[in-house]
């Protein structure tokens, strides 16, 4: 099953094979995204999803294929796509502000993406915590202050790698509702994540992959596809 | 006029490796390569041994030869995939037994001990000057890349994803903790330098909102240790160097007393 659009996709990968001596973790993967849409890339841990995620971002070489962003090759663009890496990556204990951690997605003297670092945490509703160091946040307002920094950035492509994990649910509503949100007024997102709950109807799409695609499609959709496959009752947000 | 000097150049020295240190260590402890810095100090000894040997300034021959050891250490860590700590370590000490060797073997007359530890009554105008040039590397370093290093230290995937370039940004710090070190090694030696770039870094980190404010806060306690305990070992007629050594791990007992 394929999601067939008529626009021309932001970005398309095409035959993407990872490999790592005799592992294969991707194997033939071919998908386009189109602008102004949510989907999330779901599939289990080592399914190949932060792979995937580093690959569309032109941050891993794939092994054979390639990826377009706006019909360019990514290798010539990479500044066009923004990956906001899994919340573990991140050193909460740093000594920085929110403020100064949004700020950084306007380094290098780019242009302001959608919004300047004000507009940002606003957007994400930090900008009362603006002044707090990242410890002393909750883990949502953490992804928060994260989706703020990508928001800053010179990109309306978003690749966001596991953003519900290890969030409460409340929280987790909440950045899908912002997540909706940025949908709507132009932005593109990937969300990897493992949830296979009510969650996955927040999406336009889904795309479910287990080191190749599995499937794509609605959210009813790929879930009537599976049946059988999966339990829904053993997977949640996280 | 000489009796002054001999007191105030080694209160002087005191004063600003306590300053010096504690600035760079803020950066090492928040970039977590607390480790790295531990590896350059020891991977000093064989340059400063070759420089003696041919007549060069010792500082030059540690600084390339602390960060020969930083390099090869992360070489075999990344091609190798092997435990970062363990190759670190090994590589560590291969350094430091490299230049134990090359003392007998190049027919040197140093005294290891202050090389290790320090001595901070026999320091020179040299040794001063060595410290303002090392000062100096860290203000250009922070001068031109703090921002940079902020990213590189609370987020390293998203600052080589946003296209910093990590590896020049991690050489240029080998290269400036090296001149640190090596600047600092007539106070209190290349052994006890790492706990005059740590312990003062501790105390404030987690109250402080920026890595500037870390590193202002750690300057002034660094100031502190360093500049009382050269004071406090006058009287008592102990060497400096390791009493601020022992003054850097008495500092930290109430911290660890707080957070239980």
């Amino acid at each position: 099953m394929t999601f067939q659009f008529l626009e021309e996709p932001v970005l398309r990968a095409r035959d993407v094979n990872v490999q790592y001596g005799d592992s294969v973790v991707l194997e033939n993967v071919s998908l386009s995204l189109q602008s102004g849409t949510l989907t999330a890339l779901v599939g289990a841990n080592g399914a190949g999803k932060s792979t995937l995620l580093h690959v569309l971002k032109g941050q891993l070489r794939p092994s054979s294929g390639s990826v377009y962003c706006d019909g360019d090759p990514i290798e010539t663009c990479r500044e066009r796509v923004v990956l906001m890496p899994q919340r573990s990556r991140i050193d909460w204990s740093f000594p920085i502000s929110v403020r100064d951690l949004v700020d950084l997605g306007s380094m290098n003297g780019q242009a302001f993406g959608c919004c300047d670092r004000e507009a940002a945490m606003q957007r994400v509703g930090l900008a009362d915590l603006a002044n707090r160091r990242l410890d002393e946040l909750s883990g949502g307002q953490q992804q928060r202050a994260l989706l703020a920094r990508s928001l800053v950035q010179p990109s309306r492509m978003l690749l966001l790698d596991e953003p519900c994990a290890a969030i409460d649910p409340p929280s987790r509503d909440q950045l899908l509702l912002l997540m909706r949100q940025l949908a709507d007024t132009g932005h593109t997102l990937l969300v990897s994540s493992h949830d296979w709950g009510e969650a996955l109807d927040s999406y336009d799409r889904v795309i479910v992959v287990d080191r190749s695609v599995l499937a794509d499609g609605p959210p009813a959709e790929v879930r009537r596809s599976l049946k059988g496959l999966v339990n829904p009752g053993n997977h949640h947000c996280g | 006029m000489d009796e002054i000097v001999f007191w105030l150049l080694p209160l002087l020295m005191a004063l600003l490796v306590g300053i010096l240190c504690p600035v760079m260590g803020t950066l090492l402890v928040t970039q977590r390569r607390v480790l790295q810095a531990n590896l350059i100090s020891h991977a000093v000894l064989p340059g400063l041994a070759v420089s003696v040997a041919f007549g060069f300034d010792p500082a030059v021959g540690g600084v390339i030869s602390g960060i020969l050891g930083s390099l090869l250490a992360e070489r075999l860590q990344r091609n190798s995939k092997l435990n970062e700590e363990a190759v670190i370590n090994t590589v560590l000490a291969g350094f430091l037994g490299l230049g134990v060797l090359l003392i007998p073997l190049l027919n040197l007359r140093l005294d290891l001990e202050a090389l290790l530890f320090g001595d901070l009554l026999t320091v020179g105008w040299l040794d001063v000057g060595r410290v303002l040039v090392a000062c100096l590397a860290v203000a250009l370093l922070l001068g031109t890349r703090y921002r940079q290093l902020v990213y590189l230290g609370v987020d390293p995937e998203g600052a080589a994803s946003a296209g910093l370039p990590v590896r020049g940004l991690r050489l240029a710090m080998s290269a400036v903790t090296a001149a640190v070190i090596v600047s600092a090694m007539a106070a209190v030696g290349v052994i006890l330098v790492i706990g005059l770039l740590c312990a003062p870094v501790l105390p404030g980190l987690r109250r402080v909102r920026s890595l500037r404010a870390a590193m202002v806060q750690a300057a002034f306690v660094g100031l502190a240790l360093s500049g009382g305990g050269f004071l406090l070992a006058l009287p008592l007629n102990l060497p400096p160097g390791p009493l601020i050594g022992v003054a850097c791990v008495v500092l930290l007992c109430p911290l660890a007393g707080r957070s239980t």
